[in-house]
């Protein structure tokens, strides 16, 4: 009986990972084209530094509060791209966001409506406070050995994200109601994919320059390249 | 400061357990009103004598009905009035929290923490697990009050005002208030014992309430000058060892539902799925209330207990801890400009001995902070004083409590962060010269947000500007103290009016060797006319 079981299970296990692997690309399937984006800011970055005064093991002895992050060749980090006005169903996956050495990694954490795994990688005491309006707004205590917890976000908003104990740690929570969004990277480029085809209005939002928008056409199968600069 | 006061005296008489008490009638009259009330307004009753059965058969689905609604929806059975609650509103409470309930009135600028904005919908204090208080939330606040702060107990007004006040300040917020309140479900009770309490400690250490209450729960954690409420205003975490001040309430309940469901628009976060088995939630409530003395019994005679030998200058050994202490109350000074109206010390705990040479004065104070001075950071050494008279007779007329006056000067034995204990002269808050030549001597230790300070001086004054304390008779004594790290100095302090101040009667070893001597005395004297009788009678 056990063996039998077992051998269920591999063959389970070999053939959903067959099917993972010879999964058709999405792209070509759903008709979709994808959207290359490139945000940059022609400003310095905004950090600010605070010494820090207590769990400086986890925390180093300086808090860096980076209000606007800019790479190379100006890129911006950490802004939303998405598609205004766009539908779509959520992509049931579990977006994630960790409290790590006193920083939410990531920073802006984007997801569709539903479920967001909350970690505490520190080994201490953080609380996850969450400013918000369409949604109710959280205040839960994540002691150290609470090393996980999920969150529900139902509405579309994008919510400030604190801790009470490390006043320095701020993210972001971007709730959209569609999948198609992108978080910038170092260099200032997101991509999203399998986007319908037809004209679009691609969004930007910073936390800090706030919103831009530009128009793009999307054709099926091929990739948009768009760049938008961030003002004050 | 007023509120302040008042609020003091009624918690003093309320005693213990107020909510109980002044709820358990408040629900009954709901439910009387609606049970009466209900027939009338339809005209039921009235238009034909029903029969008996029917109308008993009415009044007890009305009753039943009643119960019912009081029982599944104690807020809603109580139906104040938001029209008439406007009346009153606009009458005692617009002046703090603003015409339009957006927390903005005249008087909020002075207030700390400052009054709530109605218009958010975003209340401390609650018993739901949603996220909106009950109606009988509400009525508590607005009954008891909420202790440390400026909010004061609205038992004066009639308790139909009070749920008509209900009503009008949920239609500040009525999105908010659409939603049912569901009851929040505390996990089982679990009474204070050696292991409760010593689970309690571990849970505590473990969720770290240490990072904004301190380790002792003194408000002293190093999160507190970083904690900001949901409007940005700075706010500083809760004593826990002084439970009189709890916002909500000190009873077990109250502190088990705060840490359970956490405080709105406060960092103060939910605890109840946060702490390894939901009954910690209790053992951390009994720890909590073992932190400090549960409730506060303010003296006005602070007595001076007599000793022989030398007094320690340590405020730290043990001959202090034998002596009771005790505790007067502190008030902002709002006399003069700068005024403190919100000030950090509000309590100094008085234990004082003397000799045949010296007196000494042990005081104890919570401040979170040990500051040093720093006139850019707006941070002021941190210093307490005693205030007599400089003449101390037995009909001494008192100076001017607030350090004196040009006319009448007083005497300051105090002690100042970082300079020591020294003493001084004082004909007004601003005219303060130290004495020279002094022999008060003392010292201060700071640990987890409490100072200890003994100062110590000759029982005898060597000039005219120093009191001469005598046993029995009555020394007038005031107390003035400033938290430098609250930004206090000058005449932002906190201080006292005058108080009384006595030294115990020398108790000498005369009474254990007179009382023998005159028994035996008395003794020999019957003997001898036991004697001289027996002589006489044998002639």
């Amino acid at each position: 009986m056990r063996k039998a079981f077992g051998l269920f299970m591999t063959l389970t296990l070999v053939a959903g990972t067959a099917l993972f692997l010879a999964r058709p690309a999405p792209v070509g399937a759903q008709g979709g084209g994808t959207i290359e984006a490139t945000v940059t800011y022609a400003g310095a970055p905004v950090v600010e530094k605070l010494k820090v005064n207590k769990d400086t093991e986890k925390c180093s002895t300086e808090a860096l509060i980076e209000k606007v992050v800019v790479g190379a060749g100006k890129g911006l980090a950490n802004a939303v791209v998405s598609v205004a006005g766009a539908k779509g169903t959520p992509t049931g996956r579990k977006a994630s966001i960790d409290q790590k050495g006193c920083k939410f990694v990531p920073h802006v954490v984007a997801m569709t409506t539903g479920e967001l795994e909350i970690k505490n990688s520190d080994d201490i005491l953080h609380n996850v406070h969450t400013y918000s309006t369409a949604n109710p707004s959280i205040n839960k205590a994540q002691p150290k050995f609470k090393k996980t917890m999920t969150e529900k976000f139902e509405k579309p908003e994008i919510i400030k994200l604190t801790c009470d104990v490390h006043s320095w740690m701020l993210g972001w929570i971007a709730v959209m109601p569609h999948p198609f969004f992108g978080v910038t990277d170092g260099v200032g480029a997101a991509k999203i994919e399998n986007v319908p085809p037809g004209k679009h209005t691609v969004e930007v939002w910073h936390e800090t320059l706030g919103k831009a928008t530009k128009e793009v056409e999307v054709k099926a199968g091929q990739t948009t390249k768009v760049a938008i600069e961030m003002k004050k | 400061m007023l509120a302040r006061v008042r609020h003091r005296g009624a918690r003093g008489a309320g005693g213990g357990e107020p909510s109980s008490t002044t709820l358990a009638p408040t629900r009954a009259t709901g439910s009387c009103r609606l049970a009466s009330g209900d027939p009338d307004s339809t005209g039921l009753g009235r238009a034909r004598p029903p029969r008996r059965p029917a109308r008993r058969f009415a009044l007890g689905a009305v009753l039943g009905l009643a119960f019912l609604l009081a029982a599944t929806t104690p807020a809603g059975a109580q139906g104040g009035d938001a029209a008439a609650g406007k009346g009153v509103y606009q009458k005692k409470c617009a002046l703090c929290h603003g015409e339009k309930g957006d927390g903005k009135g005249p008087a909020a600028d002075l207030l700390v923490p400052k009054p709530r904005d109605f218009t958010t919908g975003i209340y401390k204090i609650r018993t739901t697990a949603t996220k909106v208080p009950t109606d009988q939330d509400l009525f508590k606040i607005i009954t008891e009050g909420m202790p440390g702060t400026s909010m004061p107990p609205w038992a004066v007004l009639p308790e139909k005002e009070r749920w008509n006040l209900v009503a009008y300040l949920k239609t500040f917020a009525p999105e908010k208030f659409k939603e049912a309140p569901k009851k929040l479900e505390l996990p089982k009770d679990v009474a204070s014992s050696p292991e409760s309490l010593k689970r309690g400690k571990e849970m505590f250490e473990a969720i770290e309430c240490n990072k904004c209450h301190g380790a002792d729960g003194r408000a002293d954690g190093p999160s507190r000058p970083e904690l900001k409420d949901e409007w940005g205003h700075p706010i500083a975490p809760a004593n826990l060892t002084k439970a009189w001040t709890f916002r909500g309430g000190a009873t077990r309940v109250d502190i088990a539902t705060r840490l359970a469901n956490g405080m709105l628009g406060t960092p103060m976060p939910t605890f109840i799925d946060s702490v390894e088995k939901p009954e910690d939630i209790w053992h951390l409530t009994n720890y909590i209330l073992s932190l400090g003395p549960g409730a506060v019994k303010y003296a006005t005679l602070v007595t001076v207990t007599a000793a022989s030998g030398a007094i320690p200058d340590d405020p730290n050994a043990e001959v202090w801890k034998t002596i009771a202490p005790s505790h007067i109350p502190l008030m902002g000074q709002v006399i003069v400009d700068p005024r403190n109206f919100n000030p950090s010390i509000d309590m100094v705990s008085v234990r004082a001995v003397y000799n045949d040479q010296e007196i000494a004065f042990h005081l104890t104070w919570d401040d979170p902070t040990q500051s040093v001075e720093d006139a850019v950071k707006k941070m002021y050494a941190d210093a307490i004083s005693l205030q007599f008279p400089p003449k101390i007779t037995a009909d001494t007329e008192r100076p001017y409590f607030f350090m004196g006056d040009g006319s009448d000067a007083v005497y300051l034995l105090r002690w100042v962060g970082g300079t020591g204990v020294g003493e001084a002269a004082a004909n007004g808050p601003t005219k303060i010269a130290p004495i020279a030549g002094g022999e008060a001597t003392g010292k201060a230790v700071w640990a987890n947000g409490q100072y200890r300070v003994v100062m110590k001086r000759p029982l005898a004054g060597k000039d005219a500007a120093r009191p001469t304390f005598q046993p029995a008779v009555f020394a007038p004594v005031a107390f003035q103290a400033w938290d430098g790290g609250a930004g206090e100095t000058g005449t932002k302090m906190s201080l006292t009016s005058w108080y009384y101040l006595r030294l115990e009667e020398p108790q000498t070893n005369r009474r254990f060797v007179l009382p023998p001597i005159v028994a035996i005395l008395t003794l020999a004297a019957m003997l001898l006319v036991v004697r001289v009788a027996s002589r006489t009678g044998a002639r």
